[in-house]
């Protein structure tokens, strides 16, 4: 196993080179689907990709997953990944199947089975191809050497920069660009010295370039959805965290969530883990000696201090009502992709009524719930009767480990708001927070009560887009007050 | 590369034959990850639904590199002194006080409190020395002379600061201790983390690992293992049965059935004698492959259905 790895690295080593290229090249992309392919990584892989050897397709396949792909879902953008990026250069239909044949193929030129004119001139002597041999880019064309070929064009691609590819509309430009680098020039003026001549041979020529083209813009097309869609989808992440949720369209959603659960898994991932601390390596002395009675004094087992933080607990009291339904359901969605972290978040909805709406979270899909939800407690907003109905069931489960966060915009018909119980509530919960989706240039006018309510809290904001709202939820999520 | 120490993981091929050999089937997959293992010294972290044999690959890679297994199951509030190594403070102590009387002698004759020091220290540590280690499953797998398979048990359970204590171990294969400094392993063993992925684990951690998920396996291969697993089942009763675990799988249950379960139904149906796969046999030995009263409910609604997948060819 040993002496045949060595083999292949030393005697294949044109070959070898352009695989780990190709190799690098792919971890790159890999960065592109948003996998985070750490330096660390990319040695890990390139030392799998040398152990292996390049000339087994599917084992190396096997092998790079277990260093690229770190979880079941990255996993399967890997495949498809592994799949996308070698397939076209390595199996092209007519070309020797397995890369190892290549050194072969280079040597002795294949008997080619497959339908292209004149790619074994039967003429003899007289073939008028003869001036075009020596060139190393015909040779490899007519020839189909695949691995010559790729590494032709990989060459070109670099020194044409194509990575830095941006826009849809360069592609032709680059196309160019590297068969000008490849030396398409001098095949161009062949087949124009030829056409005159030799129609045949020029018919010949010219399908050996329309091939060459063909993949030259493969190659120029992967390199765009490599390098620039992946721009883009991270310009559209970025735009669509900063919009305003209320003017999310229903095209968006998909990506949105997906953005969601993306900022929930980060949040959770950074305070999941500070839930439980343990102090220790303090001597409890009292301990030590109460359990130090019946060995005479003798402290036989120490005993340690430790202390454990109580998890937050997470009440959400939701306005449902038309003008802040689709703000509350942001919320309730990101409170719910962060159940890890928050484990005992309790929900309310309120319109007119107030009611608890935590089974339907569990229960039923999201988007589902917040439908029911509207449907049972929607109609006129009233703060007053909703503060009053939150204190009635759940005020007695309030303390200093809760966190009351109430989304709303505090427009309140005229009525009474009952600052008094929204008092009581700060009193008693660590933490109380008010979430307004309206900007707060408008706090304050018309029926809003926004500006006295705000008196009563620990934490008053804005907040109607994705960036906000991960903002204050990191904020909650490490305040240890 | 010191792949010298367990030359039954060479080859792909190998491994795959020397597992099956040993009683689990694996994919080319898994053989692989196995070799880059051996050969690169890095730990294998195991991710996939519980029952499809995580643990049971490390299993028997201890059995196939005939080298003993050293367990650490996780659980929260697993710390360092039931993973790594604690101090015998009860020794300790009662040292101390069988030696106090060997203290006179000692400083019999010592001028002054300097002296006395002096004295004393030439005794070094004598109650932070080896002999007073506890070795847990950690130090003892590092201690292991001819290495050995160290299989770290859902890690997902262990608390996060826990995985930082593995960090050390995972990549340099030491521990160290401040008392005695750091003990590195004599020979490297092969490492596997077994997670159900209940949580994220922290990217440190899945730096260090070759990442292996196992999924459910395919018809043929489930066949293949419930095949060896119970070689007394008839072929045509295997099939049918994989394949109604299959269907089965494709319902939306609390708990699927995993390999495990098709394996202990396997063998209640072989219990029971039974000649044919049919809905009566089905119904009374469902509880055996489903682990929740829903579940069951949901199978038995969908028998039919389930049935007729399960006869196909």
């Amino acid at each position: 196993m040993k002496q045949r790895e060595q083999e292949k690295t030393t005697d294949g080593a044109n070959h070898g080179a352009v695989s780990s290229d190709q190799l690098l090249a792919f971890m790159q992309y890999l960065r592109g689907q948003k996998i985070a392919v750490s330096p660390a990584d990319t040695l890990d892989a390139v030392a799998v990709a040398e152990l292996l050897g390049y000339d087994n397709r599917s084992l190396l396949r096997n092998g790079l997953a277990s260093t690229l792909a770190k979880s079941a879902h990255e996993l399967a953008v890997f495949e498809t990944a592994f799949d996308q990026y070698f397939q076209p250069t390595m199996r092209r239909p007519g070309a020797p199947t397995a890369a190892n044949d290549d050194s072969a193929s280079a040597t002795e030129p294949s008997e080619a089975e497959g339908p292209m004119p004149a790619s074994t001139p039967e003429q003899g002597n007289e073939d008028p191809l003869d001036g075009l041999r020596g060139n190393s880019l015909f040779d490899a064309l007519e020839n189909r050497d695949d691995s010559a070929l790729s590494v032709a064009i990989e060459t070109a691609a670099a020194e044409a920069k194509v990575d830095d590819i941006s826009l849809f509309t360069q592609r032709g430009q680059y196309v160019r660009k590297i068969l000008d680098a490849l030396g398409d020039e001098a095949l161009r003026d062949a087949a124009i010295e030829l056409e005159q001549s030799e129609p045949a041979a020029f018919e010949a020529v010219q399908a050996l370039r329309e091939q060459l083209r063909e993949r030259v813009r493969d190659r120029v097309e992967r390199a765009y959805l490599i390098h620039a869609k992946a721009e883009t989808e991270d310009l559209l992440d970025e735009s669509l965290s900063k919009i305003k949720l209320g003017n999310v369209d229903h095209s968006q959603m998909a990506r949105l969530k997906r953005l969601m659960d993306r900022m929930a898994r980060k949040l959770a991932a950074r305070h999941g883990r500070r839930r439980r601390r343990f102090r220790r390596g303090k001597l409890n002395v009292g301990e030590t000696v109460r359990r130090a009675i019946p060995t005479d004094g003798v402290p036989f087992s120490p005993r340690w201090r430790k202390s454990e933080r109580k998890r937050p607990q997470v009440m959400a009291i939701c306005d449902v009502s038309g003008s802040v339904a689709a703000y509350a359901r942001f919320l309730l969605m990101f409170l719910y992709a962060l159940q890890d972290v928050l484990p005992r978040t309790r929900t309310f909805a309120f319109s007119a009524a107030l009611g608890e709406v935590s089974d339907l979270f569990a229960d039923l899909p999201v988007a589902e719930a917040i439908e029911r939800v509207n449907l049972k407690y929607g109609g006129a907003t009233d703060y007053g009767r909703a503060l009053h109905e939150f204190s009635e069931s759940a005020l007695a489960e309030v303390n200093n480990a809760t966190t009351i966060i109430i989304l709303g915009d505090a427009r309140n018909n005229q009525a009474d708001p009952r600052l008094d119980l929204l008092a009581e509530m700060k009193a008693r919960a660590k933490q109380l927070i008010w979430l307004n989706p309206e900007s707060i240039r408008l706090w304050g006018t018309g029926d809003s009560e926004m500006l006295r309510v705000k008196r009563h809290c620990h934490l008053a904001r804005e907040c109607n887009n994705l960036k906000q709202l991960e903002r204050i939820i990191d904020k909650l999520l490490s305040d240890r007050r | 590369m010191s792949t010298n120490h367990y030359p039954a993981l060479h080859q792909v091929e190998a491994i795959q034959n020397a597992f099956e050999a040993a009683g689990y089937i694996c994919t080319t997959r898994i053989a692989t990850v196995i070799r880059l293992a051996a050969a690169l010294e890095k730990p294998v972290l195991i991710e996939g639904p519980p029952g499809v044999g995580k643990t049971e690959l490390a299993k028997t890679c201890a059995t196939v590199v005939n080298r003993p297994l050293v367990r650490l199951q996780c659980y929260e509030g697993l710390d360092e002194s039931k993973a790594l190594y604690e101090w015998k403070y009860g020794k300790q102590l009662l040292y101390t006080q069988l030696l106090k009387e060997q203290l006179g002698d000692v400083l019999d004759g010592a001028k002054g409190l300097d002296e006395s020091m002096a004295r004393l220290h030439e005794f070094g540590d004598v109650f932070y020395s080896e002999a007073f280690l506890e070795s847990r499953p950690l130090l003892k797998a590092m201690e292991a002379d001819q290495g050995g398979v160290l299989l770290i048990d859902e890690i997902d359970k262990a608390d996060f600061e826990f995985e930082s204590l593995l960090l050390e171990v995972l990549s340099d294969y030491q521990v160290s201790i401040p008392e005695l400094g750091t003990i590195r392993a004599r020979s490297k063993p092969l490492v596997f983390l077994t997670s159900n992925d209940t949580r994220d684990l922290s990217d440190a951690l899945k730096r260090r690992c070759l990442h292996l998920h196992i999924p459910f396996p395919s018809v043929e291969l489930e066949a293949k293992i419930v095949a060896s697993r119970v070689p007394e089942l008839a072929q045509s009763m295997t099939k049918k049965l994989v394949q109604f675990v299959h269907a089965v799988r494709s319902l939306d249950l609390k708990k699927a059935p995993a390999i495990s379960e098709t394996v202990d139904w396997a063998k209640s149906l072989l219990l029971l004698h039974a000649k044919d796969l049919d809905s009566a046999l089905v119904q009374d030995t469902l509880n055996v492959l489903l682990k929740y009263e829903d579940d069951i409910q949901i199978a038995q609604g969908q028998l039919s259905k389930l049935m007729v997948a399960a006869a196909e060819s």
